[in-house]
């Protein structure tokens, strides 16, 4: 069974190198997150105050405007950033995808970049020979994944990158935006791949600004503004109060 | 069941699968080290991919550093002999060992202050031991090393040097070298994460220290000074693995330094941990 757990969670960020009055003036009022200033730096709260509980079943979209702390909520999940007040609580094996290139170096070949990085995801060599065959065959590169990364074209690098993702077998998916993969054909492919992954794990959380992949993946939203939980529960309940914010913004 | 576990052995989450974390609580430290030391696998393979990403298509590769390391010592090793006016063939052997040891020392040493800054993506995304991240760095050192190292064999058979069963103990001198590496990368690494003129300082220093410690000349050539090599722990360090290479026992004294520089510094590099294991993250 999964479970994740969050009790007064909050966050804060020190930023060290921006004076504190010169970052306030640039970005108070423009991004979210709030400043206080402590000693001689800038504490940024990304995340303040949020409770809440997931269990086996639980697909959950991240929605909120940019800087609301999506990407930190994330953080926190995949045990990243210790909460600096609160407690967080999770078991089940984690498995954040917030970049697909993550750990993929451009002078080795494909198929080292696929034991490299099944290694960094916390693969046995065992296990990546197993999902191997599986990845070869899905990022149809073929010859190529012997010859380095650095020579591969965009759209076949994020192929290999997206299908070494999907190696691992996540009780608890975290997702960041669904990465753009290649032409349209392997798109499809690889959303039909991810849809299939989220559905095999226990509990998945994706931030996304896309209405569709959260309505596809997800069946509760989390909304989340200037660090702070809004509104928690069923996909259109919690969309339809977002959507009325939202407009309520950009009218005024 | 198809579901197996799948992240490395060792760490506490795949175990139990679960973590806790409370704001306020500290981690400890030596399961850090602990858990990380077992993941060697993904330290010793970052560690070899740094390596050849730096020599690419250089026909050489890292044999250019067992050339260059191998001119300097020719270089200035006949050069200093006349200055220090030592027979070639006792201050040769004498100088190449120590300068290839003093090379790994710093080098370790000033690439660890930027461990955790070269690995903040991992670091971001991916929950792992934060000494994963030292032992990269000292790996990758330690494999450079290897390379330099080969210089030593044509300088102990051209100048004869009477080696023995002494010599043997240089293998554990040497282990005590990398151990004490661990301990100066992990505090570096977390200092040059929150202050970053800790790199500036630390390049500085062992350019200083370089010339201050016993290397290109002799401790005894300092006469009534030799005290400054004697409480400077390089120069211990140094001396635990030159001296068996050169046939030689080391001092007692030698061995008790290195000994206790390692207890004291890992007691503090952990206490240190302790307290800001849980900021690391925040300040990269």
């Amino acid at each position: 069974m999964a479970k994740i757990s969050l009790n007064n969670v909050s966050v804060e960020i020190p930023v060290f190198d921006v004076s504190a009055t010169s970052l306030r003036k640039l970005l108070l009022g423009s991004i979210g997150g709030q400043f206080n200033r402590t000693g001689g730096h800038v504490l940024v709260s990304a995340l303040k105050d949020l409770s809440f509980e997931a269990n086996d079943g639980d697909r959950i979209g991240l929605i909120g405007r940019n800087g609301s702390g999506k990407t930190t909520l994330l953080r926190v999940l995949s045990d990243v950033y210790p909460p600096t007040r609160g407690s967080v609580e999770i078991s089940g094996r984690i498995s954040p995808m917030f970049e697909a290139t993550l750990g993929m170096s451009a002078d080795a070949t494909g198929m080292e970049n696929i034991r490299i990085c099944g290694m960094l995801w916390g693969l046995t060599n065992e296990q990546i020979s197993q999902g191997l065959e599986d990845v070869v065959a899905f990022t149809e590169l073929g010859e190529y994944l012997n010859v380095p990364v650095r020579t591969y074209s965009m759209g076949m690098f994020m192929r290999l990158a997206f299908a070494i993702a999907t190696l691992r077998e996540p009780e608890i998916l975290l997702l960041d935006e669904v990465i753009g993969v290649g032409d349209a054909a392997f798109f499809e492919k690889a959303y039909t791949r991810l849809k299939s992954m989220a559905r095999q794990s226990r509990i998945l959380v994706i931030a996304s600004h896309g209405e569709r992949i959260i309505r596809d993946l997800c069946n509760k939203v989390l909304w989340l503004h200037n660090g702070a939980l809004v509104e928690f529960g069923d996909v259109d309940r919690v969309f339809a109060a977002y959507k009325k914010e939202v407009a309520k913004s950009v009218a005024a | 069941m198809e579901r197996i576990g799948v992240v490395m052995p060792g760490t506490a989450r795949t175990r139990e699968h679960s973590v806790i974390r409370n704001a306020g609580k500290r981690d400890p430290a030596g399961l850090d080290l602990y858990e990380g030391l077992m993941q060697w696998p993904l330290w010793t393979m970052l560690g070899w991919s740094d390596i050849r990403q730096r020599y690419r298509r250089s026909t050489l590769g890292p044999f250019w550093l067992t050339l260059s390391t191998g001119i300097f010592i020719a270089v200035l090793g006949v050069i200093y002999g006349r200055l220090l006016k030592m027979e070639i063939s006792t201050f040769l052997p004498f100088f190449a060992v120590g300068y290839i040891i003093w090379s790994f020392m710093s080098s370790a040493t000033i690439d660890c202050c930027s461990a955790f800054l070269e690995s903040e993506r991992i670091i971001k995304q991916i929950r792992r031991p934060f000494s994963v991240y030292i032992l990269r760095v000292v790996w990758r050192n330690f494999a450079i090393f290897l390379h330099t190292a080969v210089v030593f064999v044509p300088v102990l058979l051209i100048f004869h040097v009477d080696t023995g069963f002494a010599t043997l103990l240089a293998i554990p001198g040497f282990a005590l070298v990398l151990i004490n590496q661990i301990w100066i990368g992990l505090v570096l690494a977390m200092l040059n994460s929150r202050f970053r003129d800790v790199l500036q300082i630390i390049t500085t220093l062992m350019q200083i220290l370089f010339f201050a410690t016993p290397i290109m000349y002799p401790a005894e050539a300092l006469g009534d000074a030799a005290i400054l090599a004697h409480i400077n722990p390089v120069f211990h360090f140094i001396e635990i693995v030159r001296a068996p290479l050169l046939g030689k026992l080391p001092m007692a004294e030698s061995w008790l330094v290195a000994l206790v520089t390692i207890g004291l510094g890992f007691a503090a590099a952990l206490l240190l941990f302790q307290r800001v294991s849980r900021r690391i993250v925040y300040w990269l």
